[in-house]
């Protein structure tokens, strides 16, 4: 297919399964439900599907390509398919640039994360240089400790303002997530997971699918794609700043200079992929005045549920939602994360049709 | 669409065990050297694309430790993984993300580092209920598939055998290839070891350590970097049922490959493919999967893939000259597999294949294979 692009990309479409502590269902009914749910919001069939994109990350499934999973139940039978093995925002970036480049019409991207199958600790540490970290038992939850601690060690109220901020997340979740709303001071009494952070400071993991259609003639669209951005971090924890996050900022300058926007053009919503209270900070760093009046993750975040690499896709589900329902918050900034300390960071702006 | 063209490409050292680098390493000898290649700096990339089959080394996220190997610090970069299909899909993936406008250049590398790992326990991670027992790995599954090919269209173990011969001899004539054995004959691949009836080892596509790389630039990048760009004229994807006894008459429809082939000749204006290209680098895993493919990709008609062989067409002197490089059959690490059928031929289409390069080339076919019948196809040409 060539397509002759004009006009804007468009969220045509959403969809989920979950989130949910332990899935009875496999991996490809979760998929199945999703997609069925994205089609029947877009209104779109089978067939009006040009091509998917999948995201997953094989060490989570137990399965060698596994995007083999969900073939059948994604429609990818005898179509063109890419299987990005990273966060579910990134699958959305690549559906966007294949619009743009007029590959096709209309996508469908799909993620899924199946955390009560997969010994989550154990593929984190095994995703840390296997050469210096992961003789030292290093994972993702003891870096974001590292990170933690420096932002504590120049605010000594970082911890107690955590707390708070983990308790409404926790709140605004709970209607419809895995985990019950907790005190503020629950929080903060919790077991330790990595110092300074406690467990119930870590957005709990959970299952789930995601789906979004987007459409290349998305002009009449209540919801459109704006611009994205993506970055990769150096490796090492040693090899960066940790009180900082210079990949989100160049993902996030990235995504303004594709919108022609200016760095601190307001948003009205952000929906972040944030596992720790701390990452937040660090996101508002990142963002400075553009996100003075935004509301920030009012379904909790990813505290409804943290599903392994299909988060960002799941953030760009709910802010497509609420600026179908809430138009008036205009802008919204998605947010992926995957990697040790946000190795790997995107971002995405969507807007609310004027 | 915008156009796109590969400028550069470098590839490693192929060998069964690469012992001497790490899988960052390896990775950027690829990259370094195709960055060479196209006189580009690493500051010169703007986004960089990365294929692994992660379960081959049992590394999650590999792309994270590896990819400051690619020069992907501080850049956007995605690692795209659809078994053995990664490679062409990330090469396709770059394509698309240059044609959008988003970036001016890619730097594309495939992976793979089998001597860390255990291939066939990456491989035995299929359908848990109803293939892991009977049809796992590469083996099991294709021997399957191929008795019936032999059934159906009459190929047999000696016209097999010839593309086994015609791999290796390639193979000699490539600097980077892991298999090379240019006096080899057909009797001793008939003579090889029995794997499963009727593939022998000779017949087997071998475990490669090594890295592939390349630089996919936007029209007026390539035309300001490269004196002879290999353009992109058209690419198709095509996925086929995951559960191996959904899939009617793999070898012998390969409808996935057939399907993905006509649209590329389509878009390309390909009418004739064995009188139109001038070189084709497709995705092999097996001598008689070659032979299958011929049939798939329209060289022939189906049942004449054997004379093809027996005939010499595809042969370096012949009028298709398939797999110069050798093939996946001369080296095979599969994260990279894909890369490298697309950056050879690039080369061709670039003048600069050496001892194997095919005079004259001017349009070139690039496929890659995988998972059960996955097909991509890349259509390359001297001109846009």
């Amino acid at each position: 297919m060539n397509v002759d692009l004009h006009g804007s990309i468009g969220v045509a479409g959403v969809g989920q399964s979950g989130p949910s502590a332990a899935d009875p269902r496999s991996i490809p009914e979760m998929v199945l439900d999703a997609v069925e749910r994205a089609l029947g919001d877009a209104v779109v069939r089978w067939v009006d599907i040009d091509a998917v994109v999948t995201a997953s990350v094989d060490l989570f499934d137990g399965l060698t390509a596994s995007n083999v999973a969900v073939t059948e139940v994604i429609g990818a039978v005898m179509k063109p398919e890419t299987r990005i093995a990273a966060d579910g925002l990134c699958a959305a970036i690549h559906a966007a640039c294949q619009l743009r480049a007029g590959a096709c019409r209309t996508v469908l991207v799909v993620a899924h994360g199946k955390a009560s199958m997969a010994p989550r600790a154990a593929i984190e540490a095994w995703a840390v240089d296997p050469i210096f970290l992961q003789p030292l038992g290093v994972n993702f939850s003891t870096i974001a400790g590292l990170e933690a601690r420096l932002l504590c060690d120049r605010d000594p109220e970082a911890v107690e303002r955590w707390g708070h901020v983990v308790a409404r997340r926790r709140a605004d979740a709970a209607p419809h997530g895995v985990a019950a709303a907790v005190a503020p001071e629950d929080v903060l009494a919790a077991p330790v997971l990595a110092s300074p952070l406690t467990q119930a400071m870590e957005a709990p993991p959970a299952d789930a699918a995601y789906a979004v259609v987007l459409r290349a003639d998305g002009d009449g669209l209540p919801v459109r794609w704006v611009a994205a951005g993506h970055d990769l971090e150096a490796h090492a924890p040693g090899d960066r700043p940790l009180s900082s996050r210079p990949g989100l900022r160049r993902a996030f300058d990235r995504a303004c200079r594709s919108a022609a926007l200016a760095p601190d053009a307001p948003f009205g919503l952000l929906e972040p992929s944030c596992r720790y209270p701390h990452e937040e900070d660090l996101l508002r760093q990142v963002l400075g005045a553009a996100c003075k009046s935004a509301a920030i993750s009012p379904g909790g975040g990813l505290y409804a549920g943290d599903a392994p690499c299909a988060a960002g896709l799941g953030r760009l589900v709910d802010a497509a939602r609420r600026l179908r329902d809430e138009p008036r918050l205009g802008r919204a900034l998605v947010h992926g994360a995957w990697g040790p300390a946000g190795q790997g960071q995107a971002v995405a702006i969507l807007e609310a049709a004027p | 669409m915008r156009r796109v063209a590969i400028i550069g490409t470098g590839q490693t050292r192929h060998a069964r065990c690469r012992d001497d680098a790490s899988q960052p390493e390896l990775v950027r000898e690829a990259a370094a050297a195709a960055l060479a290649d196209a006189e580009l700096r690493p500051a010169d990339i703007d986004a960089v694309l990365l294929s692994n089959m992660e379960l081959f080394e049992g590394r999650a996220f590999p792309e994270l430790w590896a990819g400051e190997g690619a020069f992907a610090c501080g850049k956007p970069c995605m690692k795209v993984a659809t078994g053995g299909t990664s490679g062409t899909s990330a090469c396709i993936a770059a394509f698309h993300q240059v044609a959008s406008g988003l970036f001016d250049t890619a730097l594309v590398v495939g992976f793979e580092k089998h001597s860390e790992g255990h291939t066939q326990t990456g491989m035995a991670l299929t359908d848990p209920f109803w293939d892991r027992a009977v049809a796992s790995g590469a083996l099991g599954n294709f021997a399957l598939s191929i008795s019936e090919y032999m059934t159906e269209r009459g190929v047999t173990e000696r016209q097999a055998a010839l593309v086994a011969v015609k791999a290796r001899t390639n193979a000699a004539r490539n600097p980077h290839a892991h298999l090379k054995s240019p006096e080899v004959t057909v009797e001793e691949v008939l003579a090889s070891r029995m794997l499963a009836h009727p593939v022998r080892l000779f017949d087997m596509c071998p475990q490669s350590d090594g890295a592939c790389a390349m630089v996919v630039a936007s029209e007026e990048c390539a035309r300001r970097a490269c004196s002879r760009p290999a353009w992109v004229k058209a690419t198709a994807t095509r996925h086929e049922q995951p559960y191996l006894g959904d899939i009617d008459r793999r070898l012998c429809a390969m409808r996935t490959l057939r399907d993905a082939s006509r649209a590329v000749y389509a878009a390309a204006g390909i009418i004739d493919p064995l009188a139109e290209l001038d070189v084709a680098e497709i995705y092999e895993p097996v001598t008689y999967a070659e032979l299958a493919w011929y049939e798939a990709l329209g060289f022939c008609e189906d049942g004449g893939a054997g004379r093809l062989i027996e005939d010499g067409v595809t042969s370096m002197d012949g009028a298709l000259p398939v797999n110069p490089s050798g093939g996946v059959l001369s080296t095979n690490p599969v994260g990279a597999s894909g890369v490298i059928r697309v950056a050879e031929a690039a080369l061709q289409i670039h003048g600069r294949g050496g001892a194997r390069q095919v005079d004259g080339a001017r349009l070139a076919l690039a496929t890659g294979y995988g998972v059960y019948a996955w097909a991509d196809a890349v259509v390359l040409g001297a001109e846009p």
